[in-house]
């Protein structure tokens, strides 16, 4: 949950990159790591097996800027996304003020992705959480690739309801993804 | 709160409380011997630190200590545990002994390998002992809200700040 401290007018958020594996979650962390400018982001941080598939998470801080004389700071993690990690995925969890889910948009992952919404839903549960009560946005990422799922299929599979805000991404080269990273923020924000 | 539900405490500090966490941790670290006193919530996110460590570490070994505590928590509760209240990592140069203060805070001690374990553990019970009250305070006042005005100007401001 978040951190307000009036001495250091600060207010700190979490936000957790959720989805299958391989779907881009690291991959928009890099990306905003890269286009930000030194004095926002601090250390990037990821704890990677040797084939540099995320094996805990990845990490970064952001420090935003002021308002109302107030510094935003947000942390940034992404979830490993292999089936087997499930119980690290539950610890990255804990206290998460906000979710951007990293769905693959390619046919070929459709079931990975209901898995993977499945998972989270399931992981908060057990937390005593329910989703309904966490901001969540989707991300439909690899647009550029082929064959890929019309985003109408895409929403009905995961926000049938269109309870959800949704981006398009191409989070390689950075399309969708700050849009994301900017919705979540408002959400999250909106909740204090 | 039950624990390995996810925590709703919000934290809110006031200048006084911070001021007195520091001095509170600028004389344990002189008398402790200790190297770095960081005090973080489990969602990861560092709430007050004392030593040499820069800000920018300490954020990330508050994320990590948060992510390492709570991965052991998920091993206690295979185990039949309900929780483990203490993580100990000790190395050749440094030790680390990171343990909750509210069921919500996490307080970090950084030793060198001189410390004998019993001192570190005596320690790090005795500083947590004396921020525990001033935390439990941060956590009421987080129940309260902040004003409309400020969460109307920070939905608005946010475009700017990307």
């Amino acid at each position: 949950m978040s951190v307000i401290n009036f001495a250091r007018k600060e207010i700190s958020f979490k936000i957790v990159y959720y989805g299958p594996a391989m779907s881009g979650k690291t991959t928009n962390l890099r990306f905003i790591y890269s286009s930000l400018p030194g004095k926002v982001k601090g250390n990037f941080t990821t704890i990677a097996t040797e084939t540099e598939r995320t094996l805990f998470f990845d990490f970064l801080p952001l420090e935003l800027g002021m308002i109302k004389g107030f510094k935003i700071r947000l942390s940034l993690y992404t979830v490993p996304g292999q089936y087997i990690y499930k119980l690290t995925r539950k610890s990255v969890l804990r206290d998460t003020d906000g979710l951007i889910f990293v769905a693959d948009s390619q046919q070929s992952k459709v079931e990975e992705n209901i898995k993977s919404f499945n998972d989270m839903v399931e992981n908060l549960q057990e937390f005593g959480e329910n989703i309904e009560n966490i901001p969540l946005v989707l991300q439909y990422n690899k647009r550029d690739l082929n064959p890929i799922l019309p985003v109408y299929e895409m929403e009905r599979l995961l926000n049938k309801e269109g309870k959800y805000q949704h981006y398009e991404a191409i989070a390689i080269n950075g399309t969708g993804v700050i849009a994301s990273l900017k919705a979540i923020t408002k959400l999250v924000v909106s909740k204090i | 709160m039950d624990e390995g539900k996810l925590s709703k405490t919000q934290i809110v500090l006031t200048a006084e409380e911070q001021k007195k966490l520091d001095e509170s941790f600028g004389e344990y670290l002189v008398e402790s011997e200790s190297k770095e006193i960081i005090l973080l919530n489990k969602s990861g996110e560092l709430i007050a630190k004392t030593g040499d460590i820069t800000s920018d570490a300490a954020v990330t070994v508050s994320a990590l200590a948060a992510g390492v505590f709570s991965a052991t928590n998920e091993l206690a509760r295979i185990l039949g545990e309900k929780e483990f209240t203490v993580t100990f990592h000790q190395g050749k140069e440094t030790n680390i002994h990171i343990s909750l203060i509210t069921p919500n805070t996490l307080l970090a001690v950084v030793f060198d390998n001189t410390a004998p374990i019993g001192a570190i553990r005596f320690w790090a019970k005795k500083i947590g002992n004396t921020i525990k009250g001033i935390i439990e305070n941060a956590e009421r006042r987080g129940s309260q809200k902040p004003s409309p005005e400020l969460k109307k100007e920070l939905k608005n401001e946010i475009d700017n700040l990307f």
